[in-house]
């Protein structure tokens, strides 16, 4: 068990920048997901602390010991691949053992330890079994106990569900947390599901283009996102954005948000120092809204998506693509206009040019 | 009556219609089939009919009027006592025994220094499989002038030495022999390299990298990942290897004609020659027909156990 | 994996040392090919490794035109050989093909001729040579010796269990749904080979027969068992390149041999990607 440190890391592969300028501190026996679409660099970050790619740039410490030049063999880490590269020609039994018999721990010690990680993980029964088709629940438990059973210091997770089918995620996704509660190892999870994230991270790393952008608990960073792509990338549908702009509207500050009108009264303790006539990103989420007769944002229903529990509503007119979402007895349909109030307390303000939430100035 | 008839009316159909496929599939085997009639169960009769006989295609009679010169097993017996056909089989086995090995050495190690990339790793490669795609016959002749006393290898050898080299390697039994040798490791040193390669290329990834995370040295990565996975496939090469180099006859004749005297007389020159200036086609045929059936036998053995390799 | 400069310098200095033993026979061939005759025969001290004065003699005086150095001429150009070994590659191929082709398509979707696999494996197995008695014998006898159709013939045979086998592995990939929706629109089977399977296998196919004809063409002792003057192939012929007075006529057989050289070697780069495939009977594909 270790703690992580990542300062100033960055990887190019050739006039290509992969990752740059990445900080990021992974406490001990905390589990932190880095989540992002494909070619973020989430996968490049995870490369770089299990040693398969050396970094351009910064460096990377497990506690106090820095990480540079220690071959990958060496590093004491367990990697448990997207296809968990289970030894396929070998037996369950051989795939436990493996990394004891090629570190030479004597045949007693061997024998003891895969007997109590294959108890551990419920794979007594299989141990004689050819690792080649066992079914993926337990192909996983063979690929973490494979490497568990080294003790390694971190965890590194490539994507392990996305191979599986969908319906089985969810148990998957429980093992793997309970797992993860029993070892109480540092884990570095990778993956472009949120919800995987969401439901078992301790931190979201959310990164995009080769940056992070975020750094936070799961809730914290869903209801606070840093800026616009973490808002739309989060949550299913993802916050909606509305280019607009600042305008004074008597004592309280409004955002003119084009063909939709204008926005309600922002909070006046909330926005007191925007600057009038500032292009800004209006944002909620499609959770944050609802139908009224009073003033509100006036759009017409594009499309109604009805999805069991809930429903969505598909709004807007011109450049705005509007969502909404609401319970499963809504009396919308296609093509009515509809009347939006959204609960000022909800509303999350972004620089239009940059991009960045704009908070509360004091 | 309209009840069988309705009863029967759909499988006929669909009887009719598998007739017409297995009509169409044995049409379309034919031709195949005719051919290996020709050159395989028709020849070996006849090979049979005359390994039993003294004829030779001077005696003036035609080949199907071989048995009035019958004489048994005779051919047979005196095989037995042939020892220039047994010492050219052993010394076939023996070409076999050093270059099926030393080809398979130097292939799988051509096939580690090529399995992951590096610049210009594609043109190499391409450079390397030129040897088993020339002619063999003109890989003889490109080899019978390297060896020549005034040729290029002495050349090369003074250059080393200091001082003129002229050995007559093609003149002397254990020099020609090692001759022949370095020809056939040569040409198929390459055909070794380019199957071991697809092997290995095709061991997953993944898994060697997982050992390595595990702790595994690359030598232990190769012993217990990547020889293992490719067992099938050296397997393969081997046996291709084996059969073809037991056929060896061009570069080898070409060079040495299997000289000096028998050095480098496989069993293949070792039948043509007798072919071709003894003329005894009965005692022929009997030599050739000893050799597919041993290799039949061997070779069926080895199909069946190969074949339940692959399948495990 | 972990790559030191050391290894890096270590591989290509073992991959360049290989690469340059294993051209030497080749290039040494290619500049014999260009030398003048006083260049051929040379011993250890003055042996030429570059041709001083390269010409395209050799070339000519196998196409006919006499040499003033030689003081010799060919009886017989070295045209006739060349077009024997393709007369007689090509049409072994076509053979090879036709009948490798159709079988393997039978075999493939109707299961027929289930003894070929086997037999045509074990037919790869035997020396041509212990074959080749019984099948002199009924060439003689129907006036096949001596012939590129005979010889064409021979080469068809031995060279279609890479046919028959190479391309079962092919139409064993191709996906049937293809054939199974022309087959509900109502074409017959043979119809749907014909229109359908066949052009779909085009590159399968063309890359087949390259293969195929690179095999017919590198034969020496099937031609040299059943050609005897007219229909002499090339590498037979090469045997009858030198003379009495100036012994081996070198320059002449590595021009010869330069010319058989090229074309396997040309046509063995362009289907690189199915000779494994091709070489290990299907049973690798890369």
């Amino acid at each position: 068990m270790t703690s992580i440190h990542l300062a100033n890391l960055g990887k190019t592969f050739g006039s290509f920048t992969a990752l740059r300028n990445m900080n990021l501190e992974i406490a001990d026996g905390e589990f932190v997901a880095l989540l992002g679409p494909s070619g973020c660099g989430k996968s490049t970050t995870m490369n770089m602390i299990s040693g398969m790619i050396e970094p351009s740039e910064g460096e990377i410490l497990f506690g106090e010991r820095d990480m540079r030049g220690v071959p990958m063999s060496r590093r004491g880490v367990g990697f448990v691949f997207q296809n968990y590269a289970i030894f396929t020609h070998m037996t369950v039994y051989e795939n436990l053992a493996y990394g004891l018999c090629a570190t030479g721990v004597g045949k007693a010690e061997r024998e003891r330890r895969v007997n109590d990680m294959a108890e551990f993980l419920h794979l007594t029964a299989l141990l004689k079994k050819p690792a080649a088709g066992l079914s993926v629940n337990i192909l996983q438990r063979l690929a973490i106990g494979r490497s568990a059973i080294m003790e390694p210091a971190i965890f590194l997770l490539d994507e392990p569900l996305s191979n599986v089918d969908a319906a089985f995620r969810a148990v998957m996704r429980t093992e793997l947390k309970h797992l993860q509660r029993e070892f109480r190892q540092t884990m570095v999870y990778v993956t472009h599901d949120q919800l995987e994230a969401m439901t078992m991270a301790d931190r979201i790393a959310v990164m995009d283009h080769g940056k992070l952008l975020q750094v936070g608990t799961p809730i914290d960073v869903y209801n606070n996102p840093s800026n616009v792509f973490v808002a739309g990338f989060l949550g299913s549908p993802g916050m909606n954005l509305i280019k607009g702009r600042s305008v004074a509207s008597g004592e309280a500050m409004c955002i003119d948000l084009g063909e939709a009108g204008l926005s309600a009264p922002l909070p006046g303790a909330l926005f007191r120092g925007l600057p009038e006539g500032k292009a800004v990103v209006y944002g909620f989420r499609p959770e944050h809204c609802e139908l009224t007769d009073d003033d509100g944002l006036r759009l017409p229903v594009n499309f109604v998506e009805r999805i069991g529990a809930r429903t969505i509503l598909h709004m807007g007119q011109g450049g705005h693509s509007i969502k909404g979402v609401f319970d499963n007895r809504v009396p919308v349909r296609q093509g009515d206009i509809v009347t939006l109030a959204i609960d000022p307390s909800n509303i999350r303000l972004f620089d239009a040019d940059t991009g960045a939430a704009i908070v509360e100035t004091h | 009556m309209t009840m069988a008839a309705l009863d029967t009316n759909t499988p006929v159909m669909e009887h009719e219609d598998t007739r017409d496929s297995r009509r169409l599939g044995i049409w379309l085997t034919l031709p195949a089939q005719i051919l290996v009639l020709f050159i395989a169960v028709f020849p070996i009769l006849m090979q049979v009919y005359i390994s039993l006989t003294d004829w030779s295609p001077l005696d003036g009679i035609g080949w199907w009027q071989a048995h009035e010169l019958w004489n048994s097993f005779a051919n047979y017996s005196d095989l037995m006592a042939d020892d220039r056909f047994w010492s050219a089989l052993g010394r076939t086995v023996l070409v076999m025994a050093i270059c099926v090995p030393v080809e398979f050495l130097l292939g799988l190690g051509l096939a580690i220094l090529f399995v992951d990339d590096f610049p210009g790793r594609r043109f190499l490669y391409s450079v390397l499989l030129i040897p088993m795609m020339v002619v063999p016959a003109v890989a003889g002749y490109m080899f019978f002038m390297l060896f020549q006393s005034g040729g290029p290898v002495n050349d090369i050898l003074s250059f080393f030495y200091g001082a003129p080299v002229t050995i007559a390697w093609l003149a002397d039994p254990d020099l020609a022999f090692f001759a022949v040798i370095v020809s056939d490791i040569w040409q198929w040193t390459p055909l070794m390299f380019l199957i071991l390669l697809a092997g290995m290329v095709g061991v997953p990834e993944d898994q060697l990298r997982a050992a390595t995370l595990l702790g595994a040295s690359w030598a232990t990565r190769f012993r217990t990942i990547v020889l293992p996975r490719m067992k099938t496939i050296i397997i393969i090469a081997l046996a291709i290897r084996v059969i073809e180099n037991f056929k060896v006859f061009d570069n080898f004749y070409i060079m040495t004609g299997g000289g000096p005297g028998v050095a480098t007389e496989t069993i293949s020159i070792y039948i043509y020659k007798v072919t071709q200036q003894e003329l005894i086609w009965g005692y022929v045929a009997a030599v050739a027909l000893v050799i597919l059936i041993a290799l039949s036998v061997v070779s069926a053995i080895a199909i069946k156990r190969m074949s339940r390799g692959v399948s495990q | 994996m972990n790559r030191s400069l050391s290894f890096e310098i270590f591989r290509y200095a073992a991959i360049l040392t290989i690469v340059a033993l294993s051209l030497v026979p080749t290039l040494w061939m290619a500049s014999m090919a260009f030398k003048p005759i006083a260049e051929w025969s040379a011993t250890g001290a003055d042996l030429t490794w570059w041709p001083k004065s390269p010409t395209l003699d050799n070339f000519r005086f196998l196409f006919g035109e006499s040499s003033s150095d030689l003081i010799v001429a060919l009886d017989r150009t070295a045209a006739r050989p060349i077009l024997a070994s393709l007369l007689s590659a090509v049409f072994g191929t076509l053979i090879a093909m036709v009948a490798g082709t159709s079988a393997a398509y039978g075999l493939s979707r109707f299961g027929s001729g289930g003894n070929l696999p086997l037999a045509l494996i074990q037919l790869r197995i035997f020396p041509p040579m212990a074959v080749m008695i019984p099948v002199m014998i009924m060439w003689a006898f129907l006036d096949l010796i001596d012939t590129w159709y005979g010889l064409a013939l021979v080469y068809g045979i031995v060279t279609m269990p890479f046919a028959f086998w190479l391309m079962k592995t092919f139409f064993d990939d191709m996906p049937r749904e293809i054939e199974d929706a022309a087959l509900v629109e109502g074409c017959s089977r043979l119809r749907v080979f014909w229109k359908i399977t066949l052009p779909m296998m085009r590159p399968a196919l063309a890359s087949s027969a390259l293969f195929v004809f690179i095999l017919n063409w590198s034969d020496y002792l099937i031609g040299l068992l059943l050609t005897t003057r007219d229909w002499v192939t090339i590498p037979v012929y090469m045997a009858s390149l030198s003379s009495s007075m100036t012994g081996q006529l070198y320059g002449a057989k590595a021009a010869l041999g330069l010319i058989a050289a090229i074309p396997p070697v040309v046509l063995g780069i362009a289907i690189q990607k199915h000779l494994v495939r091709g070489l290990t009977f299907g049973a690798l594909k890369q």
